[in-house]
């Protein structure tokens, strides 16, 4: 029996040794995002006044989109202007929009101030980057687009060029337009550059 | 009144050749300074070009993917910058800055010069972001700054998407 113990412990040892050796060391976090098709959760979390505010009583008839924002990230402000406008035109299909700040960096007079500056939308502040680590958000912005049962439709990027000046691919338009017409998403997710989220 | 003429004369050749050689120095003139001397060059890439940086050539490679609008990029490039220096036998260690294509002659050599950068620099101009990504990480979502490590055969060793912590690299490297 000891002998049995001893062989199994040892087997674990080297299984140990065995995989931080043979992987490479990832650094990275968060974790990856959500696949698409994965049902996110009702979640809670305040507001910039302060108030609690939940996806479930944020979200339109048909869904709602997640941006994670950033009060200083230049690439943000970069795409302001198309976020507001994509706000206002998603409200009116019934897909609102919700804008998270996971920044530790950021204080909440800061996400105030800048989400009053910046969008007509609520602004939600993710204490501790929870949500962030949820959906394995790692930059702004970032979307999550939920249909009107809470899955995971589209995830990524926007479109395909911050300055707005050379924009060739809509990702988040063409998403948005092709689940409301009952049709498949092409492109479920895409990549593109951003500031990474201030995680504590 | 004839000395009055050579004073006065005098007087103005100075006040001309002043104002001459204030025109002429750029860091008197206050005129902006678009190109930046003794900064590394900085070479225009695609994604076809980064597909070529990323091949093997028998040696370590580290690659720092950054802005100068970043600003964890800009904390810790004194950093990274050290961590060449110190290993450049070791390792490659190459930059690819994600800016503006306009910033190419301007603030990208001009800050990497304020770091004493003297390592291969390279400006990653692409419309598709996503596949550029996607060359050179599975984990990589895109935020800067990413940093990542090879070994002589092109396989990951490390990588980092934030800010690296220097030990933990440094002892990757080590470990090569």
């Amino acid at each position: 029996m000891k002998k049995l113990n001893l062989l199994a412990a040892a087997i674990v040892v080297v299984a140990i040794f065995a995989i931080t050796a043979c992987t490479s060391y990832n650094e990275n976090s968060p974790n990856p995002p959500v696949a698409v098709g994965t049902k996110v959760e009702n979640f809670r979390l305040a507001d910039t006044s302060g108030a609690e505010r939940s996806l479930d009583d944020l979200k339109g008839k048909n869904g709602a989109i997640l941006v994670f924002v950033s009060a200083q990230c230049p690439t943000v402000k970069q795409y302001n202007e198309r976020i507001s406008q994509f706000a206002a035109d998603f409200a009116e299909n019934g897909i609102n929009v919700i804008g998270i700040n996971s920044n530790v960096s950021e204080s909440p007079e800061w996400v105030r101030s800048h989400a009053a500056e910046n969008y007509k939308f609520p602004v939600l502040i993710d204490k501790g980057n929870v949500l962030a680590d949820k959906l394995g958000a790692s930059l702004t912005p970032e979307i999550f687009y939920l249909n009107d049962k809470n899955v995971l439709v589209y995830q990524g990027a926007i479109d395909n060029s911050s300055s707005g000046e050379e924009i060739t691919e809509n990702y988040l338009r063409n998403a948005v337009e092709q689940s409301s017409s009952g049709k498949p998403v092409e492109r479920k997710t895409a990549r593109a550059v951003g500031c990474s989220i201030k995680r504590v | 009144m004839k000395k009055v003429v050579i004073s006065v004369f005098c007087l103005s050749s100075l006040f001309l050749l002043s104002c001459q050689t204030q025109k002429s120095d750029p860091k008197t003139s206050g005129a902006k300074t678009e190109t930046v001397s003794n900064a590394p060059k900085v070479t225009q890439i695609d994604e076809f070009g980064l597909k070529d940086l990323l091949k093997p050539n028998g040696k370590p490679l580290l690659i720092n993917f950054w802005a100068t609008w970043c600003e964890p990029c800009r904390e810790e490039f004194p950093d990274l910058v050290e961590i060449g220096t110190d290993h450049k036998d070791k390792i490659d260690l190459i930059t690819v800055s994600l800016d503006e294509l306009s910033e190419i002659n301007g603030n990208v050599p001009k800050f990497l010069a304020q770091m004493g950068s003297e390592s291969p620099a390279y400006l990653l101009k692409t419309r598709d972001q996503d596949a550029a990504i996607a060359l050179v990480s599975k984990d990589w979502q895109g935020a800067l700054p990413f940093t990542i490590l090879f070994n002589a055969q092109g396989e990951t060793i490390y990588s980092k998407q934030g800010k690296f912590k220097t030990d933990v690299l440094v002892a990757e490297i080590e470990k090569l």
